[in-house]
């Protein structure tokens, strides 16, 4: 079984592997990141408002993201941002919309869905007498959101963003449905063109296990350090 | 200065708040008592909008505080609050607690708020500290801490929410001290508490309440000589005890 | 906007000669639970036994669950999905590997989707039973012990029973999941709802309808799932035990 093993198609393609594949993952990993925890954040404020519209407005939308496949929501996102991009700049029909962007609005509208929910219980576990004591001062609404809430709830939920972004970046593999080129879609690609499945399956394999328990490692690390005192 | 006039409030159908009728008059100190759940926290709570209220009127300095159209914002940059659990910013160090409100709402210069909250910690006993973090600091530490962030913002009224029941027994003093001296120094001031020590060392007036009523409200030796209502009697009996 | 809408497509003869685009969709979804309901079987045999391994003291035991668990839970189910339908069929001896390779599709996919999917499942399973049985406090154990009650009947009779009512609506979620994730397997052949309503999209160009029909499928299962998992909750509570947290809503 082993006697077979070519490793050196492992070798040889590791600069399509890592420089075009890897990069399309990491890539779109932070900015979904970086976008969902905002998109996230700003809904998680939404659902805690007292306007009943938009608190229901955005547990729907949250409510929806996570009843429904991420392969299904990628396939949405596809057909629909070209129509959407379309409608808005009046072009009358679908304009062009690579895989990558499409991607990228994809994860980072399903993740803020997560995001939003942990978001949501940190800012819930910031006791009443900190908003409180902000409003005392004369501090309005957004103020003490920004200066006194938000900082805490996202320093205590920072270890659970994190684990979030791990999964992810494990997620992300599933863009190989529209045929993007990912470090999963690089290593299909090369298996295909040299059927070398075993050695190309088990590589990404290894490296997403390296890479995901490493980073599980660190922020379990991570986590003693910033806890804020109280 | 603070003028309460039968203020009605309920949480859904229960009834905090009953007709609740009282002023503190400028430089006055008014003690506010009564058992658990009297709703003397809520009665100080709305007194600075914290709280809302559905019936009666509560006007602080000229400013109608129940008014749809009144800048709660700024008259609470007016009024200090003092909170029974501290509610210092944990994230921020002592100096930024004392000096964010009076950057972010009266617009003050960071140096100017800096040296402010210098002057005050310094007159609470803690100018040594203005680095630290909340966290580190004992429970009477902070207290003092809080009651300079307040002091910082030139408020014409001080309102205390049961200031020193969550201190060590060997830290009441400390912040009673403080309270003290800011009466002395003729703040306006209402104050829930049990510490009836302090009450007539300092108040001019106090309240009790009890079921969302207020019960008696007297001048301090009248309260502490003879109590009219049999309520009051037996409140003072329990807690003068120790 | 130049998109035709055709809900009557639903009504229209599909691929498989004599099913509506509807009876089409809704035979993926058959594949859909019936994938998910193996897998969840397995994974709560698997991960019930890997969760109460690891709160026993035998080291090399509890060691060896801890790496079964990192394993699983660090790579990514895709990839997991490709190593059991390419690469394992590969790596057993020769006959097995040629028998497996010969299973008539759809089988061919189904197999290893739900071994995939109930060992992936398996691993978050084991991780809820572990949290609830260390959610317990230590005096249940202590007071079996001192009935005379052995390791393992303190476990059969006092720890796993609570456990599994405390960790009930968070397995809720993992069940959900597993339908969820069940979709992944399209992409080694499966035709559960998923991979159906993209072959309708594919073949009909009715894009919308095919994937709203898809979200609206899904939605309505979850529903019952969830409406299903209250009322055994309520069925198998226990009066008077305030414990677990009422998960309110999702």
């Amino acid at each position: 079984m082993l006697a077979g093993f070519d490793f050196d198609v492992i070798q040889r393609s590791y600069p399509y592997l890592f420089e075009q594949g890897m990069t399309f993952t990491l890539t779109l990993t932070a900015l979904a990141m970086v976008g969902g925890v905002v998109f996230g954040t700003a809904l998680a404020m939404m659902r805690l408002s007292s306007f009943v519209p938009l608190a229901t407005l955005a547990g729907s939308y949250v409510n929806l993201m996570r009843s429904v496949p991420l392969v299904l929501v990628i396939f949405w996102f596809y057909f629909l941002v070209p129509w959407i991009g379309g409608w808005l700049l009046g072009a009358g029909n679908t304009i062009q919309v690579g895989a990558f962007h499409s991607a990228v609005i994809t994860f980072t509208m399903f993740e803020a869905a997560y995001y939003c929910e942990i978001m949501r219980a940190g800012i819930q576990s910031i006791p009443r007498g900190q908003v409180w004591s902000a409003y005392a001062l004369g501090l309005n609404y957004w103020q003490a959101m920004a200066r006194v809430v938000l900082p805490q709830a996202f320093r205590n939920m920072l270890p659970v963003l994190l684990t979030q972004t791990i999964i992810l970046f494990q997620d992300t593999s599933l863009v190989y449905v529209i045929s993007a080129t990912d470090f999963f879609g690089a290593a299909v690609k090369v298996a295909n063109r040299d059927y070398r499945l075993i050695e190309m399956y088990s590589f990404v394999a290894v490296v997403y296990f390296v890479i995901s328990y490493s980073l599980s490692a660190l922020v379990r690390r991570f986590q003693e350090r910033i806890a804020v005192i109280r | 200065m603070i003028s309460i006039k039968q203020v009605g409030k309920w949480y859904g159908s229960f009834h905090v708040l009953a007709d609740c009728t009282t002023q503190v008059a400028k430089g006055e100190v008014v003690v506010v008592c009564g058992p658990s759940g009297s709703g003397k926290s809520t009665l100080i709570k709305c007194v600075n909008g914290l709280e809302p209220f559905q019936e009666g009127e509560i006007v602080v300095d000229g400013v109608s505080v129940g008014d749809p159209k009144t800048d709660l914002p700024k008259l609470r940059s007016k009024v200090g609050m003092v909170f029974q659990h501290f509610e210092l910013f944990p994230h921020m160090s002592v100096m930024q607690n004392l000096t964010l409100a009076q950057i972010k709402v009266l617009r003050r210069t960071p140096e100017a708020a800096a040296d402010k909250g210098l002057k005050l910690l310094e007159r609470v006993g803690l100018g040594a500290h203005k680095d630290k973090f909340p966290g580190q600091l004992s429970g009477g530490q902070q207290q003092r801490v809080a009651i300079a962030r307040a002091l910082c913002m030139d408020p014409i009224a001080m309102l205390f929410d049961e200031p020193t029941s969550a201190l060590d027994p060997e830290m009441i003093n400390e912040v009673l001290d403080v309270m003290v001296a800011l009466a002395k120094d003729g703040m306006t001031m209402m104050v829930v508490t049990h510490e009836m020590g302090f009450a007539r060392r300092v108040a001019h007036r106090v309240i009790f309440m009890d079921g969302g009523r207020i019960v008696e409200d007297a001048k301090k030796d009248e309260f502490f000589g003879t109590p009219r209502s049999e309520r009051a009697q037996q409140f003072l009996s329990k807690i003068l005890q120790h | 906007m130049n998109y035709h809408w055709r809900w009557n497509i639903f009504f229209q003869g599909s691929t498989n000669p004599g099913e509506s685009w509807l009876d089409y969709l809704l035979a993926g979804l058959g594949w859909t639970i019936a994938s998910a309901l193996c897998a969840w079987a397995i994974a709560l045999a698997l991960g019930a036994l890997v969760g109460t391994l690891r709160t026993t003291p035998h080291r090399w035991l509890a060691r060896a669950c801890a790496a079964y668990v990192e394993i699983f839970r660090n790579i990514p189910l895709l990839v997991q999905m490709f190593l059991w339908f390419f690469v394992l069929p590969e790596l057993l001896p020769e006959n097995l590997g040629d028998a497996v390779k010969q299973m008539p599709p759809p089988w061919a996919s189904f197999v290893p989707a739900v071994l995939c999917l109930g060992i992936y499942t398996s691993v978050r399973v084991a991780e809820q039973v572990r949290a609830g049985i260390q959610s317990l406090p230590r005096g249940q154990t202590l007071a079996g012990t001192a009935l005379g009650l052995t390791r393992a009947q303190t476990y059969r009779h006092v720890i796993l029973p609570m456990t599994f009512r405390i960790i009930l609506p968070p397995l809720t979620s993992e069940f959900l999941n597993c339908i969820k994730n069940s979709s992944v397997a399209l992409t080694i052949g499966l035709l559960e709802l998923t991979g159906r309503a993209r072959a309708m999209q594919e073949f009909t160009f009715q894009v919308f309808e095919a994937f709203t029909a898809a979200t609206v499928i899904y939605l309505l299962t979850n529903l019952v799932i969830v409406l299903g998992m209250r009322s055994l909750e309520r069925a198998v509570r226990v009066p008077g035990f305030i414990g677990s947290p009422q998960a309110g809503g999702h």
